[in-house]
């Protein structure tokens, strides 16, 4: 186990235990006591295995886990931005089909293996876009009429 | 042997038509993340208008069977479970299509659910009074302790740690809590106004398992892994049937669990697949290879959840009260034609009752015909380029948690919750026992709650929830199953190798 | 009665007309939502199928209604959303129930009162009913109450929630009654709590009126009482509550009915208000209707404006003790 990774599980049992005193301690705060009797009951069992797993975590006989490299956290970075930007930003300001043709464009390219200096890999990352926006649509717009958020030329 | 009889009705053009229009539709809608078998099949009920009470049913029969199996497509194939049913099949099935065994899954997945999903219509077809009676015992205080029983047995569904595992339910049993309670209506833990509505399970359980999923492939980054599968193998369909039958000891198990499981109103046809994995797991010789893609796991999950379909529906039909949401939407199919399900029911409307349940009868096999035929097509789906799948199955969580309620904060709360999951993974937690305490949940609460109103108005909580054979049976089935995870995490910690690398994503 | 909507229908026609001049003449020119605040295949979201089935024909809107369901918490979280989220612009409807939405507002904790909404018209009255197992020792309300003036306390009943029609018919009973209850809230709506019922979890019920006839048809219930000023026709040997001497108007009776959100423009109010009625009474949807046992009663959307101003009255009051 490397020390990044140790650092890490320390880091995450830290904050689950954070959080699991903090659903206790809101839990037996808050009124009308009826109807937090249930969180209150889940709430100590919550707590004190997330104190248990913290406690582990620091002595280091936590087995379970190596965590994440660099590496991978700057693999996921431009991805993730993408979905936040997706589904917090564009699905309403855009519409719903607009904005999941960007994202998809967005995320297939960036991770795609293919080359991103030909033209053809770029045609068939176009094709492939939009068939699948084309599936989409005709799945749950036309099939399921799901009335979703309206596109921005609408 | 009634049913024999009216088993022609099924048969005439029009009727097989719809028939396979329901089953091929059903396994396609089942197949998408997000619409569960209640959902597609409300969205069939305005079709049902403009047909006769018998083609409707016959229509909502095919389409109920196969959407409940088409769950287990993309449970297998994608990791994500297309209902709350199918998550014991993602925790084998996903793996073995990883290995480059989707097609063998498949099979075995159709297989299994035919014979399991058969022998709950016959139960259903022959049975019918006992397990009425049966239905009927479960009450508040049996509910609560059959949740709790749901909720031990997440400590050691999957490889890893009990303590996480358990530590993981929890989690899950406190964001159920999360919104309005749903008997005192108070508000409780709102941080954001997107929670307001609280968190749903069908949105949740796309994100816990789509999401991880998603960001796996991101992690990786351009760079070939070189862990890609060149090809699926092919996999002769006499083969899968072999297998079926020498897992035999999984399949039964799994067909009665499911089907006694599956008769409880409110909480059965949720838990069916993942009891019947976990008995099946714990009679297993060969538990150590439970979730490494093991068929034994995939076969006696998808057994038990077919063969809850058909003894879900006793309460509806004998005692005309729907024991499960999609029950329910069934009754508003028999109510629309004016028929009104009960005791009398195969009495006065012989054809339509005995006409539906053939046509669930009937359906089962054609879906399993349907299933072996688009397998070996479907199972190409791993040969997808990662970037690709990545686009793509983040496409399909939006568009499927987006359209169960047509609410954009369900899809904030989809990638939430699957962001926090994928980094939880990484330190030994689990999506499973996560979802199975959200689903868990408002079951033990509401009936603990309404037990302990009862309780308080006749006798004592304490007798109303100890006492009475039924009980006590669950609550030493309760400390059985939490002294088993007990002594399987000190074996645990004396045999390393067995413990794991919590769930090694590829 | 025929003649009177006929006559209303001419009156409205007329008044229709004037929207023509501020730009909403095409309306709608796009299927319609219908949001439930109940789940697919409870009774509201089944009879919002049925009744809005025709909207697509030329008669009627010329665009289908689209159903979408919200649930949650007894119908907050669907009635909440639709206060604060959903668009005023006509294409959003929403169904109510009275009296829950109401008793929830005066109960708070709440984004959304009588105010929030704006009524069109009303399809649906489903009275709560008393019920008991078909092999209960209760034959009539009296004992009943005979039983819980003897066990103060201990008579358990179920009912489909707090705040909701059941529970309103409940305080009426031990406020006309004067003894005790132990009201049992059931979270999964009517059908669960039918269910503990039939399976003697509890000793009796309140239940709505369709679902009570449909468990006595089926052999698995006695129906004890109508909470409503007159029997109903689908149950006439059952007596109102009054019949036997308890004082209990008819503040439960579930109506069910279409409403817009606040600030939806005039015009398309007029036009739903003229068109929905109508529709409503449509021939099929009447049959469908009444062959699944639930009963009809449309309301034009003056008459549900009073209606709710007359629940919030009474509710209030009723609810003050509380």
């Amino acid at each position: 186990m490397t020390r990044f990774s140790h650092f890490q599980n320390i880091v995450a049992g830290v904050a689950i235990a954070m959080v699991g005193l903090s659903v206790c301690v809101i839990s037996f705060v808050q009124e009308p006591a009826e109807a937090y009797l249930f969180p209150r009951l889940i709430s100590v069992v919550f707590a004190a295995l997330s104190v248990w797993t913290a406690a582990k975590a620091f002595s280091g006989h936590s087995n379970s886990s190596n965590g994440l490299s660099e590496k991978e956290l700057a693999n996921i970075a431009p991805g993730l931005v993408a979905a936040l930007i997706y589904i917090f930003l564009a699905a309403e300001t855009l519409g719903f089909y607009t904005a999941s043709t960007i994202a998809f464009f967005a995320v297939y390219s960036i991770y795609d293996t293919a080359s991103h200096r030909e033209l053809r890999s770029w045609g068939k990352r176009i094709v492939l876009t939009a068939l699948f926006i084309a599936v989409m649509y005709g799945l749950f717009a036309k099939v399921l009429t799901v009335f979703t958020p309206r596109e921005f030329f609408q | 042997m009634e049913f024999i009889g009216y088993l022609g009705d099924v048969f005439t053009p029009f009727n097989f038509g719809l028939l396979m229009i329901g089953t091929f539709g059903g396994l396609i809608l089942g197949a998408t993340p997000g619409l569960s078998p209640t959902m597609t099949v409300a969205l069939l009920i305005p079709f049902t208008f403009r047909l006769e009470a018998t083609e409707g049913l016959i229509l909502l029969g095919a389409a109920y069977t196969s959407t409940v199996a088409g769950g287990a497509v993309s449970a297998i194939l994608l990791n994500i479970p297309g209902a709350p049913a199918n998550i014991a099949t993602t925790l084998d099935g996903y793996k073995m299509a990883k290995n480059g065994h989707g097609a063998r899954a498949l099979q075995l997945s159709f297989l299994s659910s035919a014979a399991g999903g058969v022998f709950g219509v016959l139960l259903l077809i022959f049975l019918t009074p006992i397990l009425a009676r049966w239905a009927l015992a479960f009450g508040p205080s049996h509910i609560f302790w059959l949740a709790i029983l749901g909720i031990t047995v997440i400590g050691t569904l999957e490889a890893g740690s009990v303590v996480k595992g358990l530590l993981s339910g929890c989690i899950g049993l406190w964001l159920s809590t999360i919104g309005f309670d749903d008997i005192m209506g108070e508000q409780r833990f709102i941080f954001h106004s997107s929670l307001s509505g609280g968190i749903n399970v069908i949105p949740a359980l796309i994100g816990l398992f789509a999401i991880p999923q998603v960001i796996s492939i991101f992690a990786k980054g351009r760079a070939d892994s070189g862990t890609e599968i060149l090809s699926v193998e092919r996999h002769p369909i006499s083969e899968a049937v072999r297998e079926v039958a020498r897992r035999y000891r999984a399949l039964s198990l799994g067909a009665v669990v499911g089907s006694i499981v599956g008769l409880i109103p409110g909480i059965g046809g949720q838990i069916a697949g993942i009891v019947a994995y976990d008995q099946s797991k714990k009679i297993s010789r060969e538990k150590e290879k439970y979730g490494t893609g093991h068929s034994e796991g995939l076969i006696a999950a998808e057994s038990a959840n077919n063969a809850m379909v058909g003894p879900s529906l006793v309460p509806l039909l004998t005692l005309s009260i729907p024991g499960s949401p999609t029950a329910a939407v069934l009754l508003g199919g028999l109510l629309i034609h004016g028929i009104f399900p009960g005791s009398d029911l195969f009495e006065n409307h012989p054809a339509v009752a005995w006409t539906f349940i053939n046509s669930m009868l009937v359906g089962q096999i054609l879906m399993c015909i349907f299933g072996l035929y688009i397998a070996a097509l479907a199972a190409r789906v791993v040969l997808a380029p990662p970037s690709f799948m990545a686009a793509a199955v983040l496409g399909l969580a939006v568009f499927g948690s987006y359209s169960v309620y047509n609410s954009m904060d369900d899809v904030y709360v989809m990638l939430m919750l699957g962001t926090a999951m994928y980094f939880l993974e990484k330190f030994g937690f689990s999506a499973a026992p996560l979802v199975l305490g959200l689903i868990l949940g408002p079951i033990a609460e509401a009936n603990f709650i309404q037990g302990s109103l009862i309780a308080n108005a006749t006798s004592s909580v304490v007798e109303y929830f100890l006492t009475g054979a039924l009980n006590l049976c669950l609550i030493s089935m309760v400390a059985v199953s939490l002294l088993y995870s007990v002594w399987s995490e000190i074996a645990n910690g004396r045999n390393p190798v067995a413990s794991g690398n919590g769930r090694a994503r590829p | 009665m025929k003649k009177l909507l006929a006559a209303a229908a001419i009156a409205l026609t007329s008044l229709a007309g004037a929207a023509v001049a501020d730009g909403h003449e095409n309306y709608p020119e796009r299927p319609i939502l219908l949001m439930i605040s109940y789940g697919a295949g409870g009774a509201t979201d089944f009879q919002a199928r049925i009744v809005t089935m025709t909207a697509g024909n030329e008669d009627a809107l010329g665009m289908p209604i689209a159903i979408i369901n919200k649930p949650g918490a007894g119908g907050r979280k669907g009635w909440n959303w639709f206060a604060t989220e959903a668009d005023n612009d006509g294409y959003t409807l929403g169904a109510y129930n009275i009296p829950h939405f109401i008793a929830q507002s005066i109960e708070g904790g709440v984004d959304y009162s009588a105010d929030s909404f704006e009524p069109i018209a009303n399809w649906g009255a489903d009275p709560a009913v008393f019920v008991v197992a078909a092999d209960s020792a209760f034959n009539s309300m009296n004992d009943v109450i005979a039983y819980a003036t003897e066990n103060p306390g201990k008579l358990t009943f179920s009912g489909a929630g707090l705040f909701v029609g059941h529970h309103i018919a409940a305080l009426q009973l031990e406020n006309a009654a004067g003894v005790k209850l132990a009201y049992i809230p059931s979270n999964k709506g009517g059908a669960a709590a039918m269910k503990s019922v039939i399976a003697g979890e509890v000793l009796g019920g309140v239940n709505n009126l369709s679902d009570a006839y449909r468990a006595r048809e089926a052999g698995n219930v006695k129906i004890l009482g109508v909470f409503d000023n007159e029997r109903n026709d689908f149950l006439p040997d059952v007596p109102t509550m009054k019949e036997q001497g308890y004082d209990i108007d008819n503040s439960s009776v579930n109506f069910r009915g279409v409403m817009v959100p606040k600030g939806t423009p005039q015009p398309i109010i007029d036009k739903l208000a003229e068109i929905v009625p109508a529709m409503f009474e449509n021939k099929r949807v009447l049959g469908k209707m009444n062959a699944g046992g639930s009963p009809m009663h449309i309301m034009t959307r003056d008459e549900v404006l009073e209606m709710w101003k007359a629940r919030e009255a009474t509710l209030e009051k009723l609810l003050a003790g509380l």
